[in-house]
């Protein structure tokens, strides 16, 4: 490598490290974001396939990702039950909650926990299922999450202290569980749920059951949806989120590509009488952009590794404040790279012809 | 003897909005091989104009000039400054060596452009380097930067650059003008070292009639013409 790079970066350091921090802001934006984003459906996606029951049935508007009204009457799942092919029903009331640490929101689950344990596959593995109206059970992750386990609390409406009875595992559905008769009291919904768990007998696909209950007259009005139908949505109901992410990539390559640019700029105006010695001693065109490009090379690798180690780093650290998941691919962090190395490149570029087309005399003459 | 740089009846107009500037106006000259030719005249009258026309830093409104055999007349940007790297070594008045590098890292640079980055460092190289920093008397500065030096080591240094690469002719526009009296004495000696030494041909442009005095010819230039183009020391 040309010693003459690495002075040039040694002999403005300010500048050189602005440069980096401005690519190493372009690839941690794309690393934290995509990170954010398949860490959380990945969360989503694996709680939610941990639900045995093959069928939920809801009212109209009764369900979304991040809300959800207890509309429904738990009394269809009587109805429910009588359905050719239909092994067991559990109505649930779901119900976000403003976690704890003040970021995003958490979901609540009132559920009869005997029932849900069977048909879902989950156990207690430390204290006991939720009675009393202030006793909660949570997952395994979030008592790890947390730090809290049986006898801890957790705030949950009001302020109010939750105690945890018991913790359970594996993961399924929300993180966190409580009878669905003190949820129902809680939010002054008697007799009502979210939606109605359905699992089917064995021998019976989701799809016919699922015509069966469409066909049973008692459950008119309502919807019925497919439990692996709503795991994938869960990807599709943040409909613009690929779109943003392609947004995002594009904007940080040209916030890299500015600041390099930028950088390269002031670089070639500052230096305007070295390159005109430079082409005095007969240095080609090719050769003065090349020193100037892998001068942007330098920046840009050094900004690739600050910007990963930031967002390894930022990443830990929210995830420990405030429980978001992240799940860092390597085909984001190619793309990442690429932004970063391809912004600064690139970026370096126009300056760089500039400075291999300037006037070798005037460069020379220049103040 | 042979000729290393011709140039037959050059002419430079610049045009400054819409005045045209007669910079020169028919300047013919040949300079042979081996030889230390001094340009004189007042300032204004051409003389740098001249120097940049002879490196190919600029192309003349008429006429025409060669570099060893090399016509640079109608060359394109990109091949007089393939002749440069190849056959010519500039030195400045203002030094204009690069500031972040040490003496030899300037002179290794020199050395990557001529040799189009093959063979830098090579062994050849390393012994001319060695050769030419003991023949100006830089050993003992090689690892300093241009702000760690006087002037005139500078100056040496930016002459030690030149003739690194052995070019057919160096070209020193004022090389002494940034220097004081001691200091520009131990400059000039080194330039006639050199052109004893190494029959190195060298054109210098000074307005010190000391300096010219030490030059085996002397060209006087006025308004853009050579009024005495004399052989032997005058003055
Ligand atoms: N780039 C330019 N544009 C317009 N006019 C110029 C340019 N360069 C030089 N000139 C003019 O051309 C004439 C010759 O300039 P030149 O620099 O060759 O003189 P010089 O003999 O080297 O002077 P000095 O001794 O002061 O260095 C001057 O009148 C100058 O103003
Ligand atoms: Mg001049």
């Amino acid at each position: 490598m040309d010693n003459l790079i690495v002075n040039n970066i040694r002999q403005r350091p300010l500048r050189a490290l602005i440069s980096v921090a401005g690519v190493a802001l372009g690839v941690a934006l794309v690393m934290l974001f995509t990170g954010l984003s398949r860490g959380m459906s990945n969360d989503l996606q694996r709680r939610s396939a941990n639900l045995r029951a093959e069928i939920i049935f809801t009212r109209q508007g009764g369900m979304e990702l991040t809300s959800s009204t207890a509309n429904l009457s738990t009394k269809y799942a009587e109805e429910l039950g009588k359905v050719d092919g239909v092994e067991s029903v559990l109505p649930v009331i779901r119900y976000p909650f403003q976690s704890g640490r003040g970021f995003g929101f958490e979901m609540i689950e009132g559920v009869d926990w005997e029932g849900y344990a069977a048909m879902n596959g989950v156990a207690l593995v430390d204290g006991r299922a939720p009675a009393a109206a202030d006793e909660i059970v949570i997952d395994e992750t979030k008592a790890q999450n947390n730090g809290k386990g049986v006898g801890g609390t957790l705030e949950i409406f009001g302020g109010k202290p939750y105690r945890i009875v018991g913790v359970y595992a594996p993961e399924s559905g929300a993180r966190v569980k409580m009878s669905l008769a003190a949820l129902q009291d809680a939010l002054e919904s008697p007799g009502k749920c979210t939606y109605i768990l359905v699992k089917c007998k064995d021998g019976f696909t989701p799809e016919a059951v699922a015509g069966a209950i469409e066909a049973a007259p008692a459950t008119q009005g309502n919807k019925i949806q497919l439990t692996r139908d709503v795991v994938t949505n869960i990807e599709k109901s943040i409909p613009y989120l690929g779109v943003f992410l392609r947004a995002l990539v594009g904007l940080s390559a040209i916030v890299s590509g500015l600041v390099v640019m930028l950088a390269m700029y002031t670089t070639i105006t500052e230096r305007t009488r070295e390159i005109g010695v430079l082409k005095a001693l007969g240095a080609s065109r090719g050769y003065i952009v090349g020193i100037i490009e892998q001068e942007a090379l330098v920046i840009s690798l050094l900004g690739l590794v600050v910007g990963f180690a930031v967002s390894l780093a930022a990443g830990f650290l929210i995830h420990r404040a405030y429980g978001l998941l992240f799940d860092y691919g390597w085909r984001w962090a190619l793309v990442a790279a690429a932004i970063g190395v391809g912004g600064g490149l690139l970026g370096a570029l126009y300056p760089a012809m500039r400075a291999a087309s300037l006037d070798a005399v005037t460069a020379l003459s220049y103040e | 003897m042979k000729t290393i740089l011709q140039a037959e009846n050059l002419a430079k107009v610049y045009r400054v909005g819409s005045v045209d500037v007669h910079a020169l106006r028919g300047v013919s000259l040949g300079v042979e091989e081996g030889e230390f030719l001094a340009i004189m005249g007042p300032s204004g009258c051409g003389k740098s104009t001249l120097l940049h026309l002879m490196g190919g830093l600029l192309t003349p409104t008429s006429g025409r000039i060669s570099l060893d055999g090399e016509d640079m007349t109608a060359a394109s940007d990109a091949r007089r400054t393939d002749i440069r790297r190849r056959k010519i070594g500039f030195v400045f008045q203002r030094f204009n060596l690069f500031p972040t590098l040490t003496a030899d890292g300037n002179l290794r640079l020199a050395e990557r452009i001529h040799t189009g980055g093959r063979g830098a460092g090579s062994k050849d190289g390393e012994e001319r380097r060695r050769e030419v920093l003991s023949l100006l008397k830089l050993e003992d500065k090689l690892h300093h930067k241009p702000l760690e030096m006087s002037g005139g080591e500078q100056q040496r240094v930016a002459l030690a650059r030149a003739v690194v690469n052995q070019p057919a002719i160096i070209l020193a526009d004022e090389p002494t003008g940034n220097l004081d009296t001691e200091n520009s004495a131990i400059v000039l000696n080194m330039f006639q070292e050199m052109n004893y030494r190494f029959n190195q041909t060298i054109v210098m442009i000074t307005h010190n009639p000391e300096a010219a005095a030490m030059c085996r010819r002397i060209v006087q230039m006025r308004d853009g013409q050579i009024v005495a183009p004399s052989t032997g020391v005058q003055l």
